[in-house]
Order: C-alpha cells, then structure tokens, then sequence
C-alpha cells in the first residue's frame, strides 16, 4: 500500500508541477530558498531580548496578558508562591460541583511544577482522588493508557502546566509529552493550568520565532501534536450568541507563580 | 449537495427572499458579524498592511506547491503518519472507507470540515454501516435536521432558537427550550458519549506548515481536539491548497483568519497535527492519516485568471458583507462553497456554463475584497466568469452565449460606435417607450426579449432630453 501511495504521490506532484508552470507567478523558488533565513546577528540579539527580560518587563506581560484574558473568560490569577497557588486550587475544588454525576475526582499531569503543588496529599482529607497520567514503565502500556483515560473522564477538574503562554492573544501552550495525556487539559468540565512568570511572552510572532530559532525549542520541534488554548470553549452556533463550554472545558483558571517573596 | 441549476438558484432565492425568519438570521449575520470583522483588521497593528502581506505568503505557497507538498507528507511519514494523494473526491473517499473497513469502526466523529462536504464523506460513510456524528454545534444542528450547512463557519445561521428548539425536543427528547446556553449543554451532554466511544475521528485541515510538516486546526468548540484526541484513529482531509511554507507565516494568517471568521484574535484552540502520538504518550491517535485533495484545484492553479482563488482560507468573512448572500442565503447556491467565494470557486470546480447563475448573480459591489483577509480579488474573477461564458473557452468547456444575445451586442457595439446612429436610435426609443406600461415614472416591463430584465425590476425611462442636449441649451 506504502508503494502504490508513493505512485500516487508521484502522479499528484506532477500535475501540480505542471499546472505551476502552465501559469507561473512571481514566486517560485529553488528547493533549498524555500524557506525563511534569518542572519545568525539577528536571531541571536531577539534571543537575549526576549531571554533578558527583567521581573517589571515579565510583569509587564503579565499585565498585557490579564488585560487580554478577561474579554476570552480565560480567568488569570497571579500568585506569590507554590504554596498559595496550591491552597487556591484546593479550594477552587472545595467551591465547584461537578458537571456529571457528584463525586469529585481530579486528573492531573505528571510534572514537576504540578508535583511541587502535592493537591493529592492537600486533598486527601476530603477524600478526592487526584489521578496522575503517569505511564509506569512497568505496566502493560494499552491497559495503563485504558485505566488513566478512565480516570481522566470522571474527572471534573483538568490540572495541567504549559510549555509557553502568549500574553497577546492569551494562549497557553502545550506540546505533546509523554506522561501528560492531552485529555486533561481537554475532557474535565474545568481546566486549571499554572505557569511561572518567566514562562510569558509576548506575542505569536515571538512564540514562532522561538520555535524556529531559539537551540532548545528548535531541538525539541513542534511534537506530533501542539496546542494553543485561548480561553474555555465556547460556541457562537446559535444565532451567534456566544455560549460557554461547547464540547470543551467550560471554565479555565490560570494560576501564575510570580515569586514574590 | 449539488444541485446547481438556474431553476434551483432562482426558486431557492425567491423562496428565501419572503422567508422573513431567514431574512431575520441572516440580518444578524451582516449587522453584527460582518461590521466588527472589518473593525477588527483596522485595529491591527500592521493596519491594511497585514492583508496585502497574508496575499503575498499564499500566493508564495501556490507557486512552490509541489514542493511544499513534498516536504508536508515526507516529515508526516518520517513522524509514522500515513499520506494518501487523491486526484478526485473517489479516491479520497475510497482511502476514508478502506480505513473505516479494517478498523471495523462503526462509529465516527467529524470535526467540521467543508472539505468532507465537497467529497460527500458523511453520505459514503453511512451507506458503509458507519455512524457519522458531526460535532460542531451548528454542523450538528444541521445534521439532525436533515439539512446542508449554509455558510462556512456558521452552519446553522439559517435556523433561529425556536427552531432548533423545537429540532431538539423532537429529536433529543428534551423539553423545549430557546435558550441557547440550555440547548448548547443539551447537544453537549450528546455528543460527549460519541466523543468517548467513537471508533474514528475525521477533520479537515486549516492551513498546514510544510518546513515543521504539520496540519493545523482550528476551532472555538474544542470538538476537533476532541473528534482528534480520543478516538484511536485520526484522518485529516486538506484540500490542496492549504498550506504555507514557513512556521512564522501563520502568525500573520492565523490572526487574519480569527478575525475574518469570528471577529476574534486568535481562535480558542489551534492545533498543529504531525503524526500519531507517540507510544510512551497516555493519548492521543495511534494512526494518523492525511488525505490531500486536488478534486479540480490544480485546474484552477493552471489558469492564471483564476488561481488567486486557491489563496482562500475559508473564513466566510465575504459571506457576511456581501449583499446578495445576505438576502438569499447559503441554500440558494446549491453547493457547498457559498457566497462571493463560492461564487467563484463553485464554478470553477464543477461546471461554469451550469452554475452561470452564482456569479451573475453576485453585485459586483467590492465588499468581499475588502473584507478579505488574504485580500482575494473576487470581484475581477466574478467579471473573468461572466466574461468566459460570454465568450466561451474550450479550456473550460464553455460554449459562447446565445447567437440572439451574441447578435443583439454585436448591433448594439455599431450602434454606439456611430453617433448619429446612436442619437437616432435614441430618439426613437425615447418616442417608443411611451407605449410601456410605467409606475411612479419607471418602466414596469419591457417587450422580449428584454422582458427579463424587469421581471424583478423596474427600469427607468429615458430622459426626455440626453445631457449632451441639455449642456447644448446651457451654453447658447
């Protein structure tokens, strides 16, 4: 099948080829001009500007990003530490029902900004499970995926962290990795997402720069699936009345840690 | 859904015209929509700028689309991602159903896709024993009314809250309601068994990046995450033409297609697809496909008249301002492709001579271009069209106009080519007319073969004296 789909293939280009030549633009470039280029001196003075930023410049984007949220139903709290985004969660969960059925369960990703929160042990005494997408590599991997994605579904709140957060159009990014499983963020009734400060920047513009350029990014690529969230679902379907949680998360909460002492 | 035919596109328009709920709906649509669109591109910082450069970046991508195309299935592949090249909606239809046969899948989720509508994709799936669930509310909505989508983006725009109150009382066993967050959370609630059952997700494709080799979607909803997280397998459908060369090209175009589709700056969710997930990953499709289509596009790539059009990015923000589809409707068109877009497109993709109606019937007023986001010059192709079927083109299989409408514009170019010919002529029609029935000054129907004219119209009389007569009596 690989085979005659690469004659396919073959068959498709060349009409297109073709067709490009039957009505040629201005455009049409050689294999390896295809692409943008920017000069080593410019990628690496937007780099140590964007690396650079100073704590009132992160603030800054803070601030851009709050403004921005607010419009989207993306709700943005910023907190001092770990510790008081911990507490906050926690009774964020305490303060909402479930939208299914009554018993409240939590699904959370394995990561370490999210580990440091320890939501299971602060709430244990309530007798919420918090499940962590955790594959051990012990398991019998489709059974261990079948028993979390279980887990995810009775969940009624979504915690997860993210790889970047774009002030401007307010998104939280997230790249697919293994031990965060895309459901959280994704099937729970309420996603609650936290960042660090440092973890803001500007703009689309700079979100793609950096996965073009910046070393680290560049290594790492896009994944095989990378998401922007700006905000909680929402449809305008009927008679453009914007509405609240479609088929996504109804409600989003995003803590962000910003340090202070 | 095709049913392109003068006789529909004239029944359809006039039936819609004394729809007064329509008239209301679409009212909405142009009010609301279309104005704050058209705001929102005046409050970018690049200004008008940003369009004329989205033009550029897509016309970039059709004139190297082959090797985009290349470098897209080659990282898909390398990522453990399967590509399926399909000249025509057979043969993507055809792969759709060979997956859907070996996984013995019985049901399917869609995330909206006008392209699964051009192949007729939900119709071949049904008649092969799968269950296809469309997911975006509106298409939904659609769906359990046994209808067709009318507009782009908002496929439902046709149906008022009481309707689709009534839809969902009497399919979904509800007790009525028009409150659309209570009908929201009724379809919600729905479709989230489909979305946790279902066997097979199917999406479209908003604009892939051929230098990372990703597909992109996009949506407000959260269905197509959904529709492409949860079910074991994804395929992706994009229509050739969908796709741009470098990552940071999505930055301008992303933005312009939020704000052209839904007045927003970025759309809620926006996904970038490059294969399966990986197995040390909890989720996410073990099988990802992706089927690119030509269906008649690299004919319109080949014509240099008409190849702008594949720069579009379906964002429907020209169905909100035009003011034909503001009155008739997506349903009149009989096609998938509706509005200023469809148009243009419709025809070239089908038959130009059979659905003449669509761009003759366009206004010619020029919102659709300015509302543009990638600044698509819909108004030159519409007159190109008119021209084609005037003139007729073996290329695309037109024969020229009527001999009678050939000859009456032959007489007629001599007659105003010869002054005194023309000063005559007038004379005479200026005396004829006065047999004519008229109202309130203007001519209520002229004799054959000019009566089609004032079928729908009344036509103005000639003035008693022409200005050149009246400029003669100023100066003396």
């Amino acid at each position: 099948m690989i085979e005659e789909n690469l004659n396919n293939q073959d068959r498709f280009l060349k009409t297109v080829k073709e067709a490009i030549k039957a009505s040629p633009g201005g455009y049409r470039k050689n294999r390896e001009e295809l692409f943008s280029r920017l000069s080593q001196s410019t990628i690496d003075s937007r780099l140590k500007k964007i690396q650079n930023r100073t704590r009132a410049d992160q603030l800054k984007l803070l601030d851009l990003l709050m403004e921005q949220a607010e419009p989207i139903n993306l709700r943005v709290m910023p907190v001092k530490n770990l510790q008081s985004a911990s507490e906050s969660i926690k009774e964020l969960i305490l303060d909402k029902n479930p939208e299914w059925g009554t018993v409240k369960k939590v699904a959370a990703w394995k990561h370490p900004l999210i580990d440091k929160l320890s939501l299971g042990d602060a709430l244990a005494k309530y007798d919420i499970p918090v499940y962590q997408s955790e594959l051990k590599s012990t398991d019998d991997l489709p059974a261990g995926k079948q028993m979390i994605r279980e887990q995810i579904f009775e969940s009624f709140v979504g915690i997860t962290a993210a790889d970047f957060c774009i002030a401007q159009t307010a998104s939280l990014v997230m790249k697919s990795h293994p031990n965060q499983a895309r459901a959280v963020s994704l099937v729970p009734s309420i996603h609650v997402a936290v960042i660090e400060l440092n973890q803001i920047i500007e703009n689309l513009g700079e979100f793609y720069f950096l996965q073009k350029w910046d070393p680290i990014q560049k290594k790492e690529g896009l994944t095989n699936c990378m998401t922007l969230i700006s905000g909680p679902s929402k449809t305008g379907d009927i008679e453009l009345i914007m509405v609240h949680g479609a088929h996504g998360p109804c409600e989003l909460h995003l803590f962000v840690i910003t340090g202070e002492t | 859904m095709t049913t392109i035919s003068t006789e529909h596109y004239k029944n359809k328009a006039k039936e819609a015209i004394k729809d007064d709920v329509l008239q209301s709906a679409l009212a909405g649509l142009q009010n609301r929509l279309g104005p704050a669109t058209a705001a929102m591109y005046k409050n970018l910082p690049e200004g008008d700028e940003l369009r004329y450069k989205a033009h550029e970046v897509r016309m970039f991508a059709l004139d190297n689309l082959d090797m985009l195309l290349e470098q897209l299935a080659q990282k898909i592949r390398q990522r453990g991602g399967n590509v399926f090249f399909a000249r025509d909606q057979k043969e993507a239809v055809n792969y759709c159903l060979e997956i859907t046969r070996r996984r013995k899948a019985k049901l399917a989720v869609k995330g909206k896709s006008m392209v699964s509508e051009e192949i007729g994709l939900n119709d071949a799936l049904i008649k092969d024993g799968v269950k296809a669930v469309e997911t975006d509310l509106g298409e939904y909505i659609v769906q359990l009314a046994g209808e067709h989508p009318s507009h782009i983006i908002a496929p439902a725009i046709h149906k008022t809250r009481n309707q689709i109150g009534s839809l969902f009382e009497e399919k979904l066993g509800i007790s009525y309601t028009n409150d659309p967050p209570t009908l929201t959370k009724a379809a919600r609630k729905h479709l989230r068994d489909a979305f946790l059952t279902a066997d097979i997700g199917f999406s479209g494709c908003n604009l892939a990046c051929a230098e990372t080799g990703h597909i992109t979607t996009l949506s407000n909803e959260g269905n197509i995450r959904l529709a492409t997280t949860l079910p074991k397998v994804h395929v992706a459908i994009m229509g050739m033409e969908r796709i741009v060369a470098s990552l940071e090209d999505h930055d301008a175009l992303f933005r312009l297609l939020s704000r052209g589709a839904a007045a927003q700056n970025l759309a809620g969710y926006v996904s970038y697809i490059g294969g399966p997930a990986l197995d040390s990953e909890i989720d996410g499709p073990e099988e990802f496909h992706l089927v690119i289509l030509d269906n008649g596009r690299s004919k319109i790539l080949a014509d240099e008249e008409f190849k702008e059009i594949l720069c579009c990015i379906r964002c429907a923000a020209c169905l909100n301002v035009c003011p034909v589809y503001g009155k008739i409707g997506g349903h009149s068109y009989g096609c998938t492709y509706t509005g200023p877009i469809g148009a243009v497109l419709t025809p070239l993709m089908t038959d130009i001579g059979q659905s003449k109606d669509l761009f003759q019937g366009e206004s010619l007023c020029g919102a659709c271009q300015d509302n543009c986001p990638v600044n698509i010059n819909l108004p030159r192709m519409l007159l190109a069209l008119r021209a084609k079927t005037a003139e007729g083109d073996p290329r695309w299989n037109i024969k020229p106009s009527s001999p009678v409408e050939k000859f009456i514009f032959s007489i007629w170019s001599k007659l105003i080519s010869n002054r005194k010919a023309y000063d005559f002529f007038f004379r005479l029609a200026r005396f004829g007319q006065k047999i004519l029935p008229t109202k309130n000054g203007e001519i209520r129907k002229l004799p054959p073969p000019f009566s089609g004219w004032t079928l729908d119209r009344d036509m103005q009389q000639i003035a008693s004296k022409s200005f050149i007569q009246k400029w003669k009596e100023t100066q003396k």
